[in-house]
């Protein structure tokens, strides 16, 4: 088990040799204020408090059911689907309250995106899937959907493989390129923070590598929040860590810290793959 | 015995007798659809083929002997005690006999066109070159001798010879010809009839309810007044213009007369305008056959019913069915699919939309009938006369929609199968990956923009499978439809060239209901009975192609919007 530990140090040994982050001099994206979620009876998260830094990539680690992927839901509402949920506290998009009464959700999604676990591309063409965001927003001018849709594929570095079939059904690529081309989907309504709700755990090792560069190039340019269950994948990409159990916010720092020199016990243990 | 009572308890532990039944109930289905099939085709088919002609010598025991030209129809086996109970004096030394029915035809001569007779009692059989098949508009087939052919009365070639001698057959050309001439000028008086005339009561009706029209709302002004007469007047002239030419065409397709010898010597003399068809089978080559049965069919598909439905064609019948099909398909889909989206997709899931939907299951198990009851009390009665009054207040009192109609038909039967189409949509709904549906709500899209976009198309396959349950039960069904607008014999298509093309108010023809009808509604019922089972086919066919086609686009779909699982 302890060579899980060394193997993770070293990745992030690796890619820290930047100088160390601090929470405190990042612009706050958004805010989460005493999360309360409940589905029903059962309380999935409980009071949760901390930011999301812009254009900085935060990571959610945690065992199953820890309430990691509840909350990322939590930031485009998507929550809202689900029969029986509810919340209680805040959270904010540069101060504005995104639960507060009068929200245009679609609205909210817009400037929201998020991408899920397993790849989901609608039944249309590559073309009509990046498309699809734009033409919901009532843009259908021909010129303008095919500039987007190519910077769109080309930020989800897609665009050298599919630019010979855009016409073709997105159904018929691999695994891989499908989770790339949602997020050239999702970044191509120009969001400013992108969810990524494990996005490669569905995907073979060379497809999961692409998704990682990938993570790198777009957060110069998007606020990424990022669950994953695979820690390695939380060291290598992100700069901050959230350690989530049982619906609490643990431990929350930068990745590099978080991982070399955990300052609770819990997140060492789970770090450390001493239970799971 | 113990040995043995193992292996069969293994034998049922092997699952093999499982197998067995499973692929037993499968080959026993299979056998009775093919057999079901089978028969209706053979039945149905065989009509169309011409027939030899017989003649005979036919004497019952002690009875006189007569001349018998028939075609034979079929034949059964029947013990001699019960030919003997009908009077029939059968030596003793026979068991069992063969009995076979003979179409005479001649149905105005003889009063009756079939007769039973006993194989055993007919000789001298031959099947004579020069005998010939008349198919007429009325009374049925001729069968008989040519002997002369006149024109106004005098003979313009006639023959004394019952062999193929050159004068025989010099008097069938000349009569082949006038057919062919009587023909032609008979399709003539067809066209005004149906087209030109047609047209013109169409036009002189309008201008009745047009007045009428004017006369209730008190506008009918004297100006008005003259207006329509001058209209009227010029239809008029237009009328009586084409009665004069009908006139002068009936005189000349009446010129020609034929002189026909029958089975019993006598001749007899018929205009050669009711001849549909005539032709000598008997000298005809398999090939020739051939090409007669499928002019027979095709005549079959596109002609117009003669003689009470028993003869003829079945155009209008095929012709109302799919048409009421298609409607009904237009009508059930959107509305079946509007339904199933909000009992699926907006509706709170609690326990009175699980009640609608209970209520929509059993819907369709509801007997047809009542929905044609339903339809005659709700739809035509209720609303039918509520839109004459409000629309049609000129034509009352004879109804424009208070009475059964194409449209009326097609909604009843909407109805009785919008619960399959309910039922498969919300099928079709329920298969949609929730992970595509949260893609697009992702993205910023509204519900309804995620539905319409990206879940209905999905689930178009699905919606495919219940239009395609939907029309293989509507155009089966009869019952409800006798009660909302089918009719035995309807004078016009339902879409013809007149203003406003589709008369949805009209009565309409129906294979199912031709099929009762011409089975067991119709006069003449052995002459009819191989068309219930070519008309019975055709229905098949018919319900196939109609399916065929649903399921070609359903496929088409389903490989569009093939499913997400990988």
């Amino acid at each position: 088990m302890s060579d899980v530990k060394t193997h993770s140090i070293d990745i992030s040994a690796m890619q820290r040799s930047q100088q160390a982050l601090r929470i405190e001099d990042e612009t706050v994206c958004l805010s989460v204020n005493d999360l309360h979620l409940y589905y029903g009876e059962k309380e999935a998260l409980k009071g949760v408090n901390m930011i999301i830094p812009e254009k900085k990539v935060t990571a959610f680690i945690g065992p199953s059911g820890c309430g990691k992927s509840t909350l990322l839901r939590c930031f485009n509402r998507m929550n809202d689907l689900v029969d029986g949920c509810r919340i209680t506290g805040e959270i904010n998009l540069r101060d504005q309250n995104i639960y507060a009464k009068g929200t245009d959700v679609a609205e909210l999604r817009r400037r929201v995106g998020m991408v899920f676990q397993k790849p989901n591309p609608f039944p249309k063409s590559i073309y009509e899937n990046v498309a699809y965001g734009l033409r919901i927003q009532g843009i259908n001018k021909k010129r303008l959907l095919d500039e987007t849709v190519e910077w769109a594929l080309r930020s989800a570095a897609l665009w050298d493989e599919v630019k010979d079939r855009l016409h073709e059904s997105a159904l018929g690529m691999s695994g891989g390129q499908q989770q790339r081309l949602v997020i050239a989907r999702t970044v191509a309504v120009k969001p400013e923070v992108l969810l990524l709700d494990e996005p490669a755990s569905a995907l073979d090792p060379i497809s999961t590598l692409k998704i990682e560069e990938l993570i790198h190039e777009l957060k110069n340019e998007f606020t990424i929040a990022i669950v994953t269950h695979n820690m390695q994948q939380a060291a290598r990409v992100s700069d901050y860590t959230a350690f989530m159990y049982m619906g609490d916010l643990v431990e929350f720092g930068d990745t590099n810290t978080l991982f070399t020199n955990p300052s609770k016990q819990q997140t060492e243990d789970y770090i450390t793959g001493r239970y799971g | 015995m113990k040995m043995k009572k193992k292996s069969v308890s293994e034998w049922v532990k092997s699952g093999d007798p499982w197998v067995w039944l499973n692929a037993g109930a499968v080959a026993i289905s299979v056998i009775m659809v093919v057999g079901l099939l089978l028969l209706i085709a053979v039945r149905g088919l065989g009509h169309f083929w011409p027939a030899d002609v017989v003649e005979s010598h036919y004497a019952l025991p002690g009875e006189p002997e007569y001349n018998l030209v028939a075609e034979r129809v079929e034949s059964v086996e029947v013990p001699a005690a019960q030919l003997r109970e009908a009077g029939i004096a059968i030596p003793d030394n026979h068991q069992l006999m063969q009995r076979t029915l003979m179409k005479t035809g001649n149905r105005d001569v003889y009063g009756s066109d079939f007769r039973w007779v006993i194989d055993e009692y007919l000789t001298e059989t031959k099947r004579p070159e020069m005998m010939f098949t008349a198919e007429r508009r009325e009374w049925g087939n001729l069968y008989g001798y040519l002997k002369a052919v006149k024109e106004d009365g005098t003979i313009v070639s006639e023959t004394a010879d019952l062999e193929p001698t050159d004068s025989a057959l010099a008097t069938w050309n000349a009569f082949e010809k006038s057919i062919e001439r009587a023909a032609r000028i008979f399709d003539e008086i067809h066209v005004i009839e149906k087209k030109d005339i047609g047209k013109i009561n169409y036009a002189l009706e309008r201008i009745r309810l047009e007045q009428r029209r004017l006369e209730l709302e008190g506008k009918l002004t004297p100006a008005a007044e003259a207006d329509l007469a001058a209209e009227r007047s010029q239809y008029d002239e237009e009328y009586k213009g084409l009665q004069q030419s009908l006139i002068d065409l009936y005189a000349q397709i009446n010129r020609d007369t034929f002189i026909v010898q029958v089975m019993d010597g006598t001749e007899h003399e018929m205009p050669v305008a009711k001849i549909v068809h005539a032709f000598r089978p008997n000298a005809m080559s398999v090939g020739q056959k051939m090409g007669f049965y499928f002019t027979k069919v095709w005549e079959f598909l596109s002609d117009e019913p003669r003689e009470a439905n028993t003869e003829g064609g079945v155009f209008p019948a095929i012709f109302g069915t799919v048409m009421m099909v298609l409607l009904m398909t237009v009508l059930v889909t959107p509305f079946g699919v509007v339904a199933a989206v909000y009992l699926r997709e907006y509706a709170a899931q609690g326990w009175v939309t699980r009640t609608i939907r209970i209520a929509v299951n059993n819907l369709a198990g509801v007997p047809s009938i009542v929905y044609g009851v339903f339809g005659l009390g709700f739809f035509i009665y209720f609303l039918g006369s509520g839109i004459d009054q409000a629309f049609f207040p000129e034509a009352l009192p004879s109804p424009t929609f208070g009475t059964g109609g194409l449209m009326w038909a097609s909604i009843t039967l909407a109805l009785l199968t919008v619960p399959v189409v309910i039922v498969a949509t919300e099928e079709g709904l329920s298969r949609i990956p929730r992970n595509v549906r949260e893609g697009s709500l992702a993205l910023g899209a509204t519900k309804f923009e995620t539905l319409w976009r990206v879940v209905l198309p999905m689930a178009s396959p699905a919606i495919m499978t219940g239009v395609i349950l939907a029309v293989a039960r509507a155009a089966g069904e009869v019952a409800p439809l006798m009660l909302v607008g089918v009719v035995k014999l309807a004078p016009s298509l339902p879409l013809d060239g007149n203003y406003p093309y589709i008369h949805l108010d009209q009565k309409f023809m129906h294979l199912g209901f031709h099929i009762y009808d011409v089975g067991f509604q119709s006069p003449n019922v052995e002459a009819a009975r191989p068309l219930v089972y070519a008309t019975a086919l055709l229905l098949v066919i018919v319900i196939a192609l109609l399916n065929l086609s649903a399921v070609t686009i359903r496929n088409h779909l389903r490989e569009k919007y093939k499913s997400l699982e990988m």
